[in-house]
């Protein structure tokens, strides 16, 4: 009982003298690294892990500016093609310096948020004034979902992770359930990543970084034509702002919509 | 050196609420040979004295390089800094390929600290026999760290540790305050001048007094200067600069800190044997 | 204690013929040789205050520190062994990781005072360990609930104060402390108090150098634990030597 709640103390008397036994020194403490369990023995629910998302989050689209970076998500949570939760935020404030926005299963989004929520308390109970920084989040991100991907039993989540670094420059990263990961001044993931994507890279301009206004515009277009594109969107979403002074999440905004050509479409 | 009977285990607590066995293993780091650490405003610089066990040997490394941004000077039992260097390198290896940065100075001294209490804490288990500076850079600038066998961390302005370190802590005391802004060059001789002090007298003598003879180990580690052991030859341009940049106070005598000779309180009742060191509260 | 020294004392697991487990006896030596801390709990705040004796000139001012956060609301300052403090502050904070991870709401300080007392009363039950040569003060303060405060002593038993010390100049203090009544004092005037205590209690004979250290949390940080916050931190110093001077020409004009 008291070593359940103590991951850091060793056992009482382990090494110690064991009646009719030799002593254990130091080194045979490490005991060989085994498989991990849910790779040598079946579960409860036999050896079958899942192998589809259940209620989903749609597309996240991150796009980097000069003075930082923005995300944006729509606020639907579907189960199937059920429009079943329609006012979830799906762009986190992390702390200071990071935003995070998350696609794919919403409860592992909700998981792996909780678990990077508990390493800011960690952060503050330091008390050393270091934060985490979005380039160590994700490069943690992509270790722990491409370590369960290899133990077949992947968090069925596709994230982007954005804000800015120590020295101040801002930093826009994707990281999907396999623990591939890539940044680049547009990240998208779900039906943002064919339908957003190039209407963003388009626009870059060849010799400079997008401004917050043009950032901030092409969000505004971009969840539209998302909206009326992809069958699991909603015409309502939210932003994160990351820039140097701090993280904001605006919203919920709506997605002007206009059906007025609707009529005139035929042939389908 | 006399016994008491609460002196046997570390599990045992004297009645003057002291560990004994904690506080004889703060004794095993004055048998090393002294190490100073010290720093200006980009740079911390570890400076280490190493003695050939016999003439035929060569002597015992001093430093222990951990990361790229970190790196220890020991004084005391080698084998136990082994094993400690062994660990902060996991860890540091393990911080880096988890979020690809450099890990905390504080925060790693912190979990090291925290290993090396239950040592301190447990029937089978001794403290760790050695003493540590450690010298880091990270996002906070950089640092020099102190551990003890104790498990007692301390963030430093600078520091000595090691036989006869007394005299080189006099010496960083002293010209404490002029370290900020010194440049490399004179951190580093500040630091062989420090620990010139702490050469055994007839050493002293045999080198006639010249700080460039010392058999000496710096390292350093700052802003944009990964964690490097000087060369011999590096090391011989900073014992012949430090030289010259005057006499280091080498032939005044030491304060003998460590003497432990001082006549005890003669109280009633069972009592403990003076150390030098009181367990840190 | 006339049992010292007849060999009864020399493990946490044996009792001396009157009843006594002195190795949590000695333990306690421990905390009274320390640098003093309290704890004083105002209307809508509550203060951890340590005296923090500089033992060398080398040390960087933030050496060897004796407050700690445990969570986002909860503080924690000790006396007694740094390293000790050090231990317990990560196994409170697991601790109170645990419950955030199970129930997704901060541990109740009742709740964590009751796991870590748990913790530590388990090292006096062995021989094979010894106890803890702590004294913990453990401080929150939320919404609901106000501001709280409670004291394990290194037997592990705990309770529930509006003001406790622990250390060196734990009577002093606590003589001190019954001259207020911190419940009605506001965060200003609590600061100041724990100043004037811990610079009053300070003995310039016996150690020279200290640093005054706090931590606060109330509704004035948001619910948010601090160390050292720098103007109310300011503010306790100020009233503290204030207080020291007062005192001093008090004592020419009697």
């Amino acid at each position: 009982m008291l070593n359940n709640y103590n991951s850091m103390a060793q056992p009482l008397w382990q090494n110690g003298p064991t009646p009719g036994a030799f002593y254990n020194f130091t080194g045979g403490q490490q005991q060989t690294q085994k498989l991990p369990k849910e790779l040598t023995a079946a579960g409860p629910f036999g050896t079958k892990r899942s192998t589809s998302s259940i209620t989903t989050g749609s597309s996240v689209l991150g796009i980097r500016y000069d003075g930082g970076v923005m995300i944006a998500a729509d606020t639907l949570v579907s189960y199937g093609s059920l429009a079943r939760y329609q006012n979830i935020l799906r762009v986190f404030p992390i702390n200071n310096n990071i935003i995070l926005g998350g696609g794919g299963d919403f409860a592992d989004i909700q998981s792996i948020k909780r678990t990077i929520d508990q390493k800011m308390i960690e952060d503050q109970c330091y008390a050393d004034g270091i934060t985490m920084k979005p380039k160590a989040l994700s490069s943690w991100l992509t270790r722990v979902l491409y370590n369960r991907r290899s133990r077949m039993n992947p968090l069925y989540i596709d994230v982007v992770v954005g804000g800015i670094e120590q020295d101040g420059t801002p930093y826009l990263a994707n990281v999907d359930l396999r623990g591939r990961a890539y940044e680049d001044y547009v990240v998208a993931t779900g039906f943002a990543r064919h339908l957003a994507l190039p209407l963003v890279r388009e626009r870059k301009p060849k010799d400079r970084e997008f401004t917050a206004e043009e950032a901030s515009e092409l969000i505004r277009k971009c969840m539209e034509v998302l909206y009326y594109r992809d069958t699991r969107n909603m015409a309502q979403y939210t932003v994160g702002v990351c820039n140097a002074s701090g993280t904001t999440i605006d919203g919920p905004c709506k997605v002007s919509e206009n059906w007025t050509f609707a009529a005139t479409i035929k042939g389908y | 050196m006399f016994r008491n009977q609460y002196d046997s285990d570390v599990t045992v607590w004297s009645p003057q609420g002291r560990l004994h066995q904690v506080e004889y293993a703060m004794e095993a780091v004055k048998l090393g040979t002294a190490t100073v650490g010290l720093k200006n405003r980009d740079f911390a610089v570890l400076v280490a004295l190493s003695k050939p066990s016999s003439e035929l040997s060569a002597s015992q490394r001093k430093i222990i390089p951990i990361d790229d941004h970190l790196g220890i000077s020991i004084a005391g039992i080698t084998a136990d800094a082994r094993v400690i260097s062994r660990y902060l390198r996991s860890e540091c290896l393990s911080y880096k390929h988890s979020y690809g940065s450099t890990y905390p100075v504080s925060r790693l001294i912190t979990n090291l600290g925290n290993k090396m209490q239950t040592t301190t804490q447990r029937y089978d288990r001794r403290p760790y026999g050695v003493g540590l500076l450690v010298g880091g850079y990270d996002e906070k600038g950089p640092h020099i760290y102190q551990v003890t066998p104790s498990a007692t961390f301390y963030n430093c302005k600078a520091n000595s540790i090691g036989s006869r370190s007394q005299s080189a802590r006099t010496y960083l005391e002293r010209n404490l305050d002029t370290f900020l802004n010194c440049s490399n060059d004179e951190i580093i001789c500040h630091g062989i001048s420090a620990i010139h002090g702490s050469l055994p007298t007839d050493e002293m003598q045999s080198r006639n007094e010249s700080a460039s003879q010392l058999n000496i180990t710096i390292a350093i580690v700052g802003k944009n200067q990964p964690f490097k052991i000087l060369s011999e030859k590096e090391t011989q341009i900073y014992l012949t600069m430090a030289s010259e940049k005057g006499a280091p106070p080498a032939n005044q005598p030491y304060d003998d800190d460590e003497s432990t000779s001082q006549a005890g309180p003669s109280t009633s009742g069972p009592r403990d044997p003076i150390v030098a060191v009181a367990t840190e509260e | 204690m006339s049992t010292i020294g007849t060999g009864y004392d020399l493990s946490a697991s044996q009792f001396s013929p009157d009843g006594r487990v002195f190795q949590i006896d000695y333990a306690s030596k421990a905390v009274e040789k320390s640098g003093t801390v309290i704890g004083i709990r105002g209307k809508d705040c509550v203060i951890l205050a340590v005296e923090k004796i500089i033992t060398s000139k080398l040390y960087e001012p933030d050496a060897a520190g004796r407050i700690f956060i445990v969570e986002k609301n909860i503080g924690m300052a000790v006396a007694g062994l740094v390293a000790d403090g050090n231990y317990v502050a990560d196994i409170a904070r697991q601790e109170a990781a645990n419950y955030r991870q199970q129930f997704e709401q901060v541990i109740p300080l009742k709740h964590l005072c009751d796991r870590v007392s748990a913790y530590v009363h388990a090292y006096t039950l062995y021989s094979a360990v010894r106890p803890f040569g702590l004294s913990i003060i453990l401080a929150s303060w939320d919404e609901n609930d106000g501001p709280q405060l409670y004291k394990i002593e290194p037997s592990g038993s705990y309770f529930g104060y509006f003001a406790c010390a622990s250390g060196k100049a734990k009577q002093q203090a606590k003589t001190e402390m019954e001259k207020s009544r911190f419940v009605d004092l506001n965060t200003e005037e609590l600061v100041k108090k724990a100043g004037e205590i811990i610079y009053r209690v300070h003995d310039e004979l016996k150690d020279k150098e200290f640093r005054f250290e706090m931590g606060i949390v109330g509704s004035e940080t948001q619910g948010i634990y601090q160390i050292n916050p720098a103007v109310l931190t300011e503010l306790a110093r100020k009233a503290g030597e204030n207080a020291n001077k007062e005192d001093d020409s008090g004592d020419e004009a009697n």
